[in-house]
């Protein structure tokens, strides 16, 4: 098997590097743990989950999509190329490896939109199996687990009291990347580290049930109390993948650009005649949850939350998704259904 | 509910840039009211016009913009029959439709579409037609009111009631006094009490009322409802009084959409899209959608 | 901190109608997070602690609160100064709200209407001074060159997601269409990058300049870290030498951004 010696990681980007890889991953930047483009001399932080998602380099922020030169009333369009250098995503988690399969669904389920193909396919995943987990962690309640490899390329797997890493390739992509990685792994023996133990929150089935027979409840008010309406959890979201599209222009261009958008936001569903289908949090906030736990299971049979805990740790108002599916559930178990 | 099947099927070119628009031609434009203007836009050329009018059916819906001030979503007002040119119509509410009202003819838009479903109106043949529609919801309707009149031998009676709120705000004025003056077409016209002017010929009343005391029969017949979402469910009761089967009614909603292709995410109510499963929903699947997301 | 007293307060003006609900602190797996009381029976679940550092007074603004007024809501000197200041603004009524008073070192105020706390603040809080290491950052930043100072903020911005979680978090970030959202004319750019990120935090820190209280919250609830407070606390201290003002303490004062004066020491305004 390949091996790496955990404190070697900067190496193994060093090696992928030279091997015409960008190379992201997490490292420190201004007290903050984030996914990103690693440079030369940065250390590789593997303790916390980054506060971004993997989903920022293949649906990044703020994309241009069209691109016109303007002359005065005359515009010209311009031809507009994604920008999909290829990357590997190292040590990134398998929750965010798990959010691929949504988004790969998303964003070609019948049109396919080729900014978003043209990255997927320049990127090679390298998760790293967790060995630690926070209060926010509930990856085993939504179909995930801690050493789950949907979606991934290759895994690092912590292994030796995590004093190293095996590099056990998956996929062509992942062993690819392990030629390219060359000398930076040493072939060895190694014993894996057992992932670690996260216990089920939740009945997601559960949550799902009752979601498909509760759009008016009197729940969601006390559910939605707590959040002032920011786009902080959709942007650290793994799976979310609403977004505006908005042209700027300068007096000789305009570019339209995808821009990160979310459900949370009033102005998101405002429509130009003023009516607005979700004017208060309480609405917006049930839409969240729906989305996620009932309408993309309806659409495409999958679960749109990987339980990365993302959106508690950033949330500013102390939301939790997990308390909210608990919540949920605790009501299944509390009230069988009267209906049927 | 799950996705019509009968509904377009994804037309896009490999490797094609799902957003990049075409660039069309503002041949006429036409104030409709003081703040509502429709243009004609012809294509850039035969390869496109072809490749959208084969696809294209009566109620789907496209993306004009302006490059600088943006895109914005509304329905294609001209039908499938008249097939060198498409028409929009819209009012003048934000930075993109104020764009396009600046736009003057012979001067370019972009356009993406069509997108979405469409009024089933081959499963109409033979059948008569009532169109119900209040103030900027008649474009919808108009589409398929010309299809169905360019086609005429195919459908039976067709009951047209339309209603504004003031005289000023009806569109289409010109066309409305052609069906008015056709034989083979039923025209209610009504503006709301205290809407009228001193020459007004029409009913006074709001829609539904008018709709309930012009009465048409339910018998083989379909109805289309277009207006704002509480027209609608007020046009709900004297529908149902009359008669017509809630799979028989049909309705277009019109959310607020970014990308028309089902990627963006706001424009669903409850688990369907409007821009894939919609815009055109019977009243039957409008009332099994979740109400409060409407 | 006696949070005995807190919570028996709490449940008192539950109990007799002096507030319909008590916006306070409670633990969830050792997590500080908001807490919505209506019953005084679970006045229980309140507790306070130096890592409650929410500004709660931000509830005023969610319209769906509105029908729980008056409300009571658990407050620090910063938040007590949000209050003030929002009456003074009049996005609250005397009548709207309460304050269960808490001080930065754990001492419990009681049950105060926003006159007493106004008095309070003047009384013990007068002199809130700026937090020492801020200051001593917000020198080093002065010492760059303008050049330096520019890369600085430029790579401090570069994070930002335009998630605008400092806009939620802040209780003075009231209005009902943010200048970020205007778009006839698009004042800042929409892109979460480069000049569009600089206007944004630019902007928001002047919209907040003699507005700020200085609680920290923005800062608090930004996912990238982002140091918010270096640009709040330079504006307020500007604020505090040019005007002579420290807001947050009179209920009766005109603010500084929507007031002028015959005898302002700026030519062009006079």
């Amino acid at each position: 098997m390949k091996l790496i010696d955990a404190n070697k990681l900067t190496a193994l980007a060093a090696a992928l590097a030279r091997a015409g890889y960008r190379v992201v991953a997490p490292v420190e930047d201004s007290g903050v743990v984030r996914l990103k483009e690693w440079a030369e001399g940065a250390a590789i932080r593997t303790g916390a989950v980054p506060v971004n998602s993997a989903k920022d380099f293949l649906f990044p922020p703020s994309e241009i999509i069209g691109r016109w030169d303007l002359d005065g009333d005359d515009f010209m369009p311009r031809d507009v190329q994604p920008d999909a250098p290829k990357t590997v995503l190292l040590a990134v988690r398998p929750c965010d490896a798990a959010a691929l399969a949504l988004l790969d669904t998303v964003f070609n389920w019948d049109y396919k939109d080729d900014f978003y193909n043209a990255r997927r396919q320049a990127v090679t995943v390298v998760p790293m199996v967790c060995t630690a987990a926070d209060e926010q962690c509930f990856c085993t309640s939504v179909g995930g687990a801690p050493d789950a490899t949907a979606g991934a390329d290759a895994m690092l797997r912590p292994a030796d009291g995590g004093t190293r890493f095996i590099l056990e390739p998956l996929t062509d992509k992942g062993n690819a990347l392990l030629d390219a990685a060359g000398l930076a792994l040493a072939e060895g023996e190694a014993a894996a580290d057992p992932p670690v133990e996260i216990a089920r929150r939740f009945d997601v089935e559960a949550v799902t049930e009752w979601l498909s027979r509760n759009f008016e409840s009197d729940l969601w008010p006390a559910l939605s109390l707590a959040c002032l309406g920011c786009g902080a959890c959709a942007y650290a979201c793994p799976t979310c993948h609403c977004f505006d599209i908005q042209d700027e222009a300068t007096r000789r261009e305009s570019v339209r650009l995808k821009n990160w958008d979310s459900c949370g936001f009033g102005l998101f569903t405002l429509h130009a005649g003023g009516h607005n289908p979700r004017p208060d949090q309480t609405a917006r906030w049930r839409n969240r949850v729906m989305h996620k736990f009932s309408y993309i299971p309806e659409r495409f049979a999958l679960v749109g939350c990987t339980g990365c805990g993302r959106c508690a740790r950033v949330c500013g108002a102390g939301m939790s998704m997990s308390e909210v599916c608990r919540l949920i559930a605790d009501e299944t178990k509390k009230a069988p259904t009267h209906e049927s | 509910m799950s996705p019509d099947p009968d509904q377009a099927q994804a037309v896009q070119q490999p490797g094609g840039n799902l957003y990049a628009p075409i660039t069309m031609t503002i041949a006429e434009s036409r104030d409709e009211t003081y703040d509502v203007r429709t243009l004609r836009l012809q294509f850039p050329g035969e390869t496109e016009r072809a490749a959208f009018f084969e696809k294209y059916r009566v109620g789907m819906f496209g993306l004009y913009g302006v490059p600088g001030a943006g895109e914005s979503a509304f329905c294609i007002a001209s039908p499938p029959t008249q097939d060198q040119y498409i028409e929009c119509t819209f009012r003048k509410a934000g930075r993109v439709t104020t764009a396009l009202c600046d736009r003057e003819v012979g001067q370019a838009i972009t356009f993406r579409g069509p997108y979405g479903n469409f009024f089933p109106i081959e499963q109409w043949k033979g059948k008569n037609i009532v169109f119900i529609a209040g103030g900027i919801a008649l474009p919808p309707i108009r589409a398929v009111i010309w299809n169905v009149l360019d086609r005429r031998d195919e459908f039976g009676r067709l009951t047209i009631v339309y209603g504004a709120r003031t005289v000023a705000d009806l569109v289409y004025k010109h066309e409305l006094q052609q069906w008015q003056k056709r034989k083979d077409v039923k025209l209610i016209l009504t503006v709301d009490p205290g809407g009228e002017t001193d020459d007004w010929k029409g009913e006074i009343g709001f829609v539904p009322m008018v709709l309930e005391k012009a009465a048409p029969s339910a018998e083989n017949a379909v109805a289309v409802v277009c207006g704002p979402l509480i027209m609608i469910k007020f046009t709900l009761l004297p529908l149902k009084q009359l008669n017509f089967p809630d799979a028989h009614a049909y309705t277009t909603l019109e959310n607020r959409m970014k990308c028309g292709v089902g990627k963006c995410g706001r424009c669903n109510v409850g688990s369907l899209y409007v821009c894939k499963d919609g815009p055109v929903f019977t009243i039957e699947q409008l009332k099994n959608l979740p109400q409060g997301d409407l | 901190m006696d949070v005995d007293r807190l919570r028996q307060d709490a449940a008192a003006v539950l109990a007799d109608g002096r507030a319909r609900m008590v916006i306070g602190f409670r633990d969830r797996a050792g997590d500080r997070v908001p807490a919505f009381i209506t019953d005084a029976e679970q006045a229980g679940e309140l507790l306070y602690d130096e890592a409650c550092r929410q500004n709660l007074a931000a509830y005023l603004k969610k319209a769906e609160l509105k029908r729980f007024r008056p409300v009571a809501i658990v407050a620090r000197p910063a938040v007590m100064r949000s209050l003030v200041l929002l009456a003074a603004e009049a996005q609250v009524a005397d009548e709207d709200v309460l304050v269960l008073g808490v001080s930065d070192d754990q001492e419990y105020h009681g049950i105060l209407d926003l006159a007493a706390t106004a008095a309070l603040l003047n009384e013990k809080y007068a002199e809130m001074p700026h937090d020492p290491d801020l200051v001593k950052r917000i020198e080093e930043i002065s010492a760059m060159t303008p050049e330096e100072r520019s890369g600085f903020w430029t790579e401090q911005f570069a994070r930002c997601t335009r998630c605008y979680a400092c806009r939620a978090a802040c209780p003075m970030c009231y209005c009902t269409q943010c200048i970020v959202e205007k778009n006839v004319p698009q004042w800042i750019s929409t892109a979460a990058a480069g000049h569009g990120n600089y206007a944004w935090n630019i902007i928001r820190a002047f919209h907040l300049a003699g507005r700020c209280t200085e609680c920290g919250a923005c800062e608090a609830a930004c996912p990238q870290g982002i140091p918010l407070m270096l640009l709040n606390v330079v504006l307020a201290r500007d604020v505090e030498e040019e005007f002579g003002v420290k807001v947050g303490y009179d209920a009766e004062a005109e603010p500084v951004i929507g007031s002028w004066r015959e005898d302002d020491n700026e030519d062009f305004i006079r």
